[in-house]
């Protein structure tokens, strides 16, 4: 496994880029990437080129997050303002604005059946899970309290919601928290399963694997600089991953389970083979904070390989292959 | 193979018993010898076999090979016993009393007793058995009660054997020590008599008695009667004890004598190895020590003894340890150590009781003290304190590992109570002092005082720490004269003593100078060379003095040039640097700083003293001077200095402190393990409240890379006021939500974005002449304000975080208000812009008209 650097676009936002999704391939396009940035917009790029596909503005305050539809057709984003638009990729309109005050919006994630929309509710210490059909919010997963605490007490930014993650069955929602916790929840039930221990430091990314046997495998990104596996149902902590200098801002799976990539604020991507559990390259194209790194379905040309893209906050989007 | 022959009854056959391999079921053995009716003898055999078996088994399960060694000594003693057996006299007799410790035992004799009525003697023999057995047990036994159960039952016995014959002397004997172990000396005195009146060389008797003699203090008396029979080991030993418990040399040489003697007799007799080693042990012989001490433990089983002999083979190994410290054999010291411990736990665990013999329990405390081990150390320390509750060397020893243990208070309690015992052990004082200095600074220097009187009074050495100590409470009491005085007396006479009276003077002295010119007061001295001397000295110190610069040196080596050596042992040092500290308090600042720069002479690397000259060159407002000083340290010096610098621009002389950041800055550029981000950041702070806004964004910007990968909002909030107080709104903005998305739970960051937006906004509105775009960007901005405050207000009942409500909603309404003006300004302003356009329309309609009219 590999990754070879394709191509970087420089200043492909005004500011730092700070998240990044992949918009699926649909009968009239191919797949694109989604980018957001601290200049308040939401950008589309055709990695083929790569060009700029469109610029979408009406947020304000930094763009945190976006997230896509499986179809490809829908995406929404969300930012500091805690308003998440959801909106027609091909044509920009919008379809839905959602807020669930007070709590803010962090990390978003459409289930892989694309009936749910699942955001990291910030200080409320939930994952508010909106139905796609009518955009309805139509559960709060709450992460409990530490024991022995009182709701009254000061506690609440303990358990921040900073990032959340779909299994591939749709049935687990994990959430990462500022205090290293993660919390993993049976989502048609809406229940609190457990909480996963290990880092110290906030998680901010989040992803099941791709691989169909290992479905339960979850990896975890954290501050603490380590990049952590975890079996979500036995809350087991298989093996943690060191490398990175400084926080690790972004994991994601490669589609054939057999990678993982991770961006960081050491302002190197790394490619982990997860058979030798260890970095096998590292990249340096970017001369900033990588706020995130996201995987590309498969290449039609070669269904073996697809693409990976990385943004930093030296507002540049960088295009790798992965085979 | 050792075996006996019991007798069939009526006839001439003999049934065959190896004592090697008794049957583990003793009762099979009775009933043979209960069918044949067997002779007692035989009895006694078989009870002593039996016994010897059981103690086999117990010492093989302990498997340790000095043991084994042991059984072998004992085998070949008992097969002595044995063939005497035959006439069971009192050897044997107390022989077997010495294993008798086994109800089993107790058993057998009773039905001895039992079957064998008519046969006189041996019955006596028998039941004299079972009262020293019952002796011995109350002499073990522990509870009292029990104990007056097994005397009772004693004495029943004795009573017994002497209805059976009034005379039987082993009975008056036996009756003699169970009295003696009661501690009724009078009756012993007089049973031993009786015995002794019917035959007076009856050498259990004599020793009894002797016993009782020695046991009442009449050592004299004791000693006569064990006169009586030379060769007897048993009373040569207890002799040479005698002699050496007078404790006078002579005494000591003739007990070691008699040692001897005994050792030649009988080479196993562990008393008097124990004795010969101890005495080998003080006179250096360790050699002999170890072959002695090793030999004892092998041929007793009196656990005493036993004791006794690895007490003395652990101090042996201490002592080697302690030759090895001083050849500085290091690796062997811990080992040698580690021996010692084992040897004093053996002789803990053969005396069992610490009350006979606590010593041993001493010596592990000391050694486990050596070797760290504080808490068995305690432990064994306690045992002995218990048993020895008035003793100065334990209480001390407590002390000291409750201070190692950090618990100051017991320590106190210990010390307090040893310098009671002993109010004339400087010692204990001296550590009394060191534990209360930390809590009661007056307490502490009464016990320094009174160490420090004692030792005078001893006319010993007074340690320099002391002293030392005693100056430095004093200081700090602000007692500056005596403290002066104390370290005076510490540095002693000297070269340096006439520094200190030259510092002192040498003010006066130039006076003096000036008033009599060239050659002051020559005459007047009787002593040229001295005043020669002294008046060097104070040129050398003028010109110190004067110069009040650093690296002044030339001075002190001109001084030694003319021949003036100025010596300065280590050890004084720190005394003499307290001293300069004393003359800091006392505003003597000049004397002062000449003894730091004497100190600086001739230890260039005693910081502290460096320190100080620049602590007393920044009272003086030398700020240049007090940077060098302090940057010519180590880096860790550059933290101080930092602290420094930050004292400078919280006074508000921000000249200075950026001077001095700056010079901190160049001091840590040319090493790369010193990395300080915080004097950055600090430098940036002043340039920051200097208004040099632009050079403080570039410093902290600069920093956020080097150090922190970006990562500390902290820094990011530094920059975001910066640019909030250079207006740069839109960079203040950002830079704030950049702090927000690296630190998401941190609200007050959010608080600062409303506020940021709320004064430029107020700004804008403020102006007098502002586009339409300034005018509709306001709006917006003001909506994002409004929305932040919003959010916080209703997460703040939630207590996400500890923002005041009322606070936030007074922003809320704020920001309302502006969007409102702010609205109607847009409605104006777009209204102007469109007439603004409808006029151009109009201006450019009328243009057009007339180009074509």
């Amino acid at each position: 496994m590999k990754l070879a650097p394709l191509n970087t676009v420089q200043n492909a936002h005004d500011d730092s880029v700070w998240t990044a999704a992949w918009v699926p391939a649909t009968e009239d396009s191919p797949p694109l990437l989604l980018t957001g940035s601290l200049d308040e917009t939401v950008r589309l790029w055709n990695p083929e080129g790569p060009e700029k596909v469109q610029t979408n503005t009406g947020h304000c305050l930094g763009v945190v997050s976006v997230a896509a539809h499986p179809s490809g057709r829908i995406a929404a984003s969300a930012s500091i303002d805690s308003f998440i638009r959801v909106f027609d990729v091909a044509t920009n309109n919008t379809i839905a604005t959602l807020e669930a005050p007070p709590s803010e919006v962090w990390q978003l994630q459409f289930n892989p059946q694309g009936t749910t929309l699942a955001a990291a509710g910030g200080g409320s210490a939930s994952v508010k899970l909106w139905d796609t059909a009518e955009w309805k919010l139509v559960a709060a997963l709450e992460v409990p309290r530490p024991e022995g605490l009182k709701p009254s007490e000061k506690s609440g930014s303990k358990k921040f919601a900073l990032s959340v993650a779909w299994s591939p069955d749709g049935r687990q929602i994990a959430c990462g928290s500022m205090d290293g916790t993660i919390s993993v929840f049976d989502v048609p039930r809406a229940k609190f399963m457990h909480h996963l221990e290990g880092h110290c430091m906030p998680v901010r990314s989040l992803v099941y694997s791709s691989a169909p046997l290992d479905s339960r495998v979850l990896f975890s990104a954290s501050d603490d600089s380590h990049v952590h596996v975890y079996d979500a149902e036995r809350k087991t902590l298989i093996t943690s991953m060191s490398g990175h200098s400084s926080w690790v801002l972004s994991v994601d799976v490669s589609p054939d389970g057999a990678a993982i990539a991770t961006g960081s604020s050491d302002k190197t991507v790394r490619l982990w083979d997860l058979k030798m559990r260890a970095a096998t390259q590292i990249l340096t194209s970017h001369n900033d904070q990588v706020w995130a790194v996201a995987f590309g379905p498969p290449l039609r040309t070669d269904v073996r390989s697809c693409l990976l893209a990385s943004v930093s906050d030296d507002k540049s989007v960088s295009f790798y292959k992965y085979y | 193979m050792a075996c006996v022959y019991i007798p069939v009854q009526n006839s001439d056959e003999e049934v065959k018993v190896m004592l090697d391999e008794l049957p583990l079921d003793a009762s099979y053995i009775l009933d043979i010898l209960k069918a044949e009716q067997a002779p007692l003898d035989i009895w006694l055999i078989i009870a002593v076999a039996t016994f010897l078996r059981e103690a086999n088994k117990f010492l093989e399960s302990q498997n340790v090979c000095e043991k084994e060694y042991f059984i072998q000594g004992k085998v070949e003693q008992f097969k002595q016993i044995l063939e005497e057996g035959s006439s069971p006299g009192i050897n044997s007799y107390i022989q077997l009393l010495m294993f008798l410790s086994h109800d089993k035992r107790r058993n057998f004799m009773l039905e001895v007793d039992e079957y064998y009525a008519n046969v006189t003697y041996e019955r006596i023999e028998i039941l004299n058995a079972l009262g020293a057995y019952y002796s011995q047990l109350a002499k073990v036994e522990n509870e009292q009660r029990e104990k007056e159960d097994y005397f009772i039952q004693a004495a029943k016995y004795y009573n017994k054997a002497s209805r059976i014959d009034m005379h039987e002397p082993s009975t008056w004997i036996g009756r003699g020590q169970l009295l003696l172990t009661k501690g009724d000396f009078e009756q012993a005195f007089k049973a031993f008599k009786i015995v002794l009146d019917g035959d007076c060389n009856n050498v259990p008797a004599l020793l009894g008695q002797a016993c009782v003699h020695f046991s009442r203090g009449q050592y004299v008396d004791s000693l006569q009667l064990c006169k009586l029979e030379p060769d007897n080991v048993e009373a040569l030993v207890a002799l040479g004890i005698l002699d050496l418990q007078t404790n006078e040399a002579a005494g000591i040489r003739k007990g070691m004598e008699k040692m001897q003697r005994a050792f030649e007799i009988y080479p196993l007799c562990a008393v008097s190895l124990n004795y010969l080693a101890n005495h080998f042990l003080f006179t250096g012989k360790h050699f002999l020590v170890e072959q002695l001490t090793e030999t004892a433990p092998a041929v007793t089983m009196h656990g005493l003894t036993r004791a006794h002999s690895y007490y003395n083979l652990a101090r042996l190994t201490t002592a080697s340890a302690i030759i090895r410290s001083m050849c500085i054999i290091t690796f062997l010291i811990s080992g040698d150590y580690g021996k010692a411990g084992m040897y004093y736990m053996a002789s803990i665990k053969e005396s069992k009781n610490p009350h006979e013999f606590v010593l041993p329990c001493y010596g592990l405390g000391q050694v486990q003290l050596k070797l760290g081990d504080l808490q068995g150390a305690l432990t064994n320390f306690e045992i002995v304190l218990e048993v020895q509750p008035k003793d100065c060397g334990t209480l001390k020893a407590l002390g000291h590992i409750y201070v190692q243990l950090g618990q100051n208070e017991k320590a106190q309690e210990l010390f307090r109570k040893a310098t009671k015992i002993d109010p004339q052990d400087p010692q204990a004082f001296l550590e009394l002092g060191e534990v209360l200095m930390s809590t009661d600074i007056t307490a502490a220097l009464a016990a320094f005082k009174s160490a420090h009187d004692l030792l005078k009074k001893g006319n010993e050495d007074v340690p320099l720490e002391l002293l030392n100590n005693i100056g430095v409470l004093n200081l700090e009491m602000g007692n500056f004269q005596l403290a002066c005085e104390t370290f005076k007396e510490a540095l002693g006479d000297g070269i340096l003593c006439e520094f200190f009276h030259a510092a002192r003077e040498s003010n006066m002295n130039l006076a003096q100078t000036d008033a009599y010119g060239e050659s002051p007061n020559q005459e007047e001295q009787p002593n040229t060379s001295h005043t020669a001397r002294s008046n060097l000295i104070d040129e050398a110190l003028y010109a110190v003095d004067a110069s009040s610069t650093i690296h002044q040196y030339k001075d002190f080596q001109w001084l030694e040039e003319q021949g003036v050596y100025v010596e300065l042992p280590w050890d004084k040092v720190t005394i003499l640097f307290n001293l300069a500290r004393v003359f800091e308090q006392m505003h003597n600042t000049k004397s002062a700083t000449i003894l730091y720069h004497l100190i600086l002479f001739k230890y260039p690397e005693y910081t502290d003293a460096n320190l100080r000259l620049a602590a007393i060159a920044k009272a003086r407002n030398d700020v240049q001077l007090s940077v060098k000083l302090v940057l010519q340290q180590n880096p860790a010096n550059l933290y101080a200095a930092n602290g420094a610098c930050i004292v400078f621009a919280e006074k508000g002389q921000l000249d200075i402190a950026k001077d001095l950041f700056t010079q901190v800055i160049e001091a840590t550029s040319g090493s790369s393990n010193v990395q300080m981000p915080d004097v950055l950041i600090n430098l940036a702070h002043v340039h920051f409240a200097q208004g040099n806004f632009a050079l403080a964004v570039k410093m902290y910007q600069n920093c956020l890379p080097k150090f922190y990968y970006n990562t500390q909002s902290e820094v990011l909030l530094y920059l975001a006021r910066v640019h909030y107080e250079a207006q740069q709104w839109q960079d203040c903005r950002k830079t704030l939500l950049r702090a927000i998305h690296l630190d998401p739970s941190n609200y007050t960051l959010r608080f600062d974005v409303g506020v940021a937006i709320q004064k430029s906004s107020a700004l804008t509105l403020q102006k007098t002449t502002r586009t339409v775009d300034e005018v509709r960007a306001t709006v917006g901005e003001l909506r994002n304000a409004i929305r932040l405050f919003s959010l916080l207000c209703a997460s703040s009942n939630l207590h996400f975080h500890g923002l005041d409500e009322k606070k936030i909603r007074s922003h809320v309404g704020y920001c309302s208000h502006l969007l409102e003006a702010a609205c109607a300004d847009q409605e104006l302003a777009e209204l102007e812009e469109q007439q603004n356009l409808q006029r151009l329309e109009v201006r450019r309609r009328i243009e057009f008209a007339d180009r074509f009219s």
